[in-house]
């Protein structure tokens, strides 16, 4: 196992099933010390040709990012009140064209050598999954070298 | 004179060549007979109001002048004969050749397939992208792009005569037995080489965006099936490539069934195999249509059904990529009869 597995990675996003996650993870943990917490939102970056002027592109990022500094400082604080403490605990937000969410944070996984990822199952219907795929099956089937957690 | 041409992305830049109404007049008679050309005309540079870019107008795009004709029409999906104020037949002026003008239109929308909503928009940009890319390719449209006077971004397509594939294939053979053992095996070939072509686009990075049976025209030209239309794109979600291969099996079902078999016609012909179809057998998302065709067609072999089944609603597994997909092709077309 490349990272070491007390640094944790919980990939989320706005949803219900994030938060369970982050939930999960603080109930778990709480109280154990040694533990290094990351919390990543991604924000899959539309291709260029998606926005008509500059503007609207700028506009686009500036709503993203602000929505998801609120959803990462929200989840720090649930670990911070559970009595983590605060240099335990970062939030790392990134925002980058993904052909694939999962290997996106597969990619964030390596790079900030953790050694546990934690997702929430979103519960996509079959049909989704058939069409668009499903980031927490795919982390499932490929990632290497690190445990994953997925929250039901 | 006209600068260089210049590329960025595949498209073209070049400066707007000045023609003189009497120039453009005496190139117009030279391809058309003389009591229809326009005694007047507007000349146009700027294509940002498509809905001003009408009938007899010259377009001038870099150094060529193309008279506008009609405008496009809908497809399979659309409303019935709606015109597509973007898309113009015109004539080259320069050469006398029938080409496809498609305008910039900055449409975007929310698309439901089976219940799924997801973000889709027009992208004149990957449209451009792929025409470069695809060049000289026989299984795509051909054309290039070029900035107007006001930068939007315009494709010049070669018009392709020909049918589609979903007009000729129920057409095909005596009746479904026949189809199947002396038309599908060269169609399946075909087929092959088209997924190719698309497994060509997505390791590139490309989607095709919007693949369906009329979106596929049998040139006449060249007697070869080629994909068109790749200005539709959309936002994915795990899988960038997903809804592409959805479109390729919603395809090769239509081949292999020689049209769409459906429980209404099933029942039209009180075809005894629907006492054995079960929810299963039934494509994934669109309920009503067969998957399973060996249910209702005995020779239809494993290798092929195998393949359909990963498009059915009772499918565990599914394609993630061409490859994937052209691998049991290939090993399904060795249980089809030769040519």
């Amino acid at each position: 196992m490349s990272g070491n597995i007390r640094n944790i990675l919980i990939a989320v996003d706005e949803s219900e099933n994030a938060k369970r996650a982050v939930i999960y993870v603080k109930d778990l943990l709480a109280g154990l010390p040694g533990f290094h917490i990351t919390i990543t939102t991604i924000i899959p970056r539309p291709p260029e040709d998606y926005f008509i002027t500059e503007q609207e592109k700028n506009d686009w990022i500036e709503h993203q990012n602000k929505t998801a500094r609120g959803i990462l400082e929200d989840y720090r604080q649930i670990f911070i009140q559970a009595d983590f403490r605060e240099e335990d605990v970062v939030s790392h937000l990134v925002m980058r064209e993904c052909t694939s969410l999962a290997e996106c944070i597969l990619d964030e996984q390596k790079s900030l050598s953790c050694g546990t990822v934690v997702i929430g199952r979103r519960g996509i219907s079959r049909k989704e999954e058939f069409i668009f795929g499903s980031t927490s099956s795919k982390i499932l089937h490929t990632a290497k070298d690190c445990s994953v957690w997925v929250i039901e | 004179m006209v600068k260089n041409h210049m590329h960025e992305h595949g498209i073209e830049y070049s400066e707007v060549r000045q023609f003189s109404p009497d120039d453009l007049r005496d190139q117009i008679a030279r391809w058309i007979e003389p009591d229809r050309v326009p005694k007047r005309f507007n000349i146009i540079t700027d294509t940002s109001d498509f809905y001003r870019v009408d009938y007899d107008d010259v377009v001038i795009l870099g150094d060529r002048p193309y008279l506008i004709r009609n405008n496009e029409r809908e497809g399979r999906f659309g409303i019935d004969d709606q015109q597509k104020y973007w898309v113009k037949r015109a004539l080259d002026l320069s050469d006398g050749t029938v080409k496809i003008i498609k305008l910039v239109f900055h449409e975007r929308f929310q698309a439901t397939v089976g219940g799924i909503v997801f973000d889709c928009y027009r992208s004149p940009q990957k449209e451009a992208r792929i025409l470069a890319l695809t060049r000289g390719h026989p299984r795509f449209m051909q054309g290039f792009s070029v900035r107007d006077s006001s930068n939007n971004i315009i494709r010049v397509l070669d018009f392709i005569k020909g049918k589609t594939l979903a007009d000729t294939v129920p057409l095909l053979g005596n009746d479904h037995e026949d189809y199947f053992h002396n038309h599908l095996p060269y169609l399946f070939d075909e087929f092959v080489d088209l997924v190719q072509a698309i497994h060509f686009l997505h390791s590139h990075r490309e989607k095709h965006g919007d693949i369906r049976r009329d979106h596929i025209i049998r040139d006449t030209a060249t007697g070869l099936a080629r994909w068109i239309d790749f200005d539709f794109n959309y936002l994915h979600k795990e899988n960038m490539f997903g809804y592409d291969l959805f479109g390729l099996g919603n395809i090769l079902v239509y081949l292999a069934g020689r049209g769409d078999v459906t429980v209404q016609k099933l029942q039209q012909e009180s075809s005894p195999a629907l006492a054995r179809l079960t929810a299963n057998d039934f494509n994934i998302i669109f309920n009503n249509r067969v998957l399973n065709l060996q249910k209702v067609y005995s020779y239809v072999p494993e290798a092929l059904t195998f393949i359909l089944l990963h498009f059915s609603a009772g499918a565990s597994i599914h394609y993630d990529t061409t490859e994937q997909f052209l691998h049991d092709l290939l090993e399904a077309r060795e249980h089809l009869r030769h040519k």
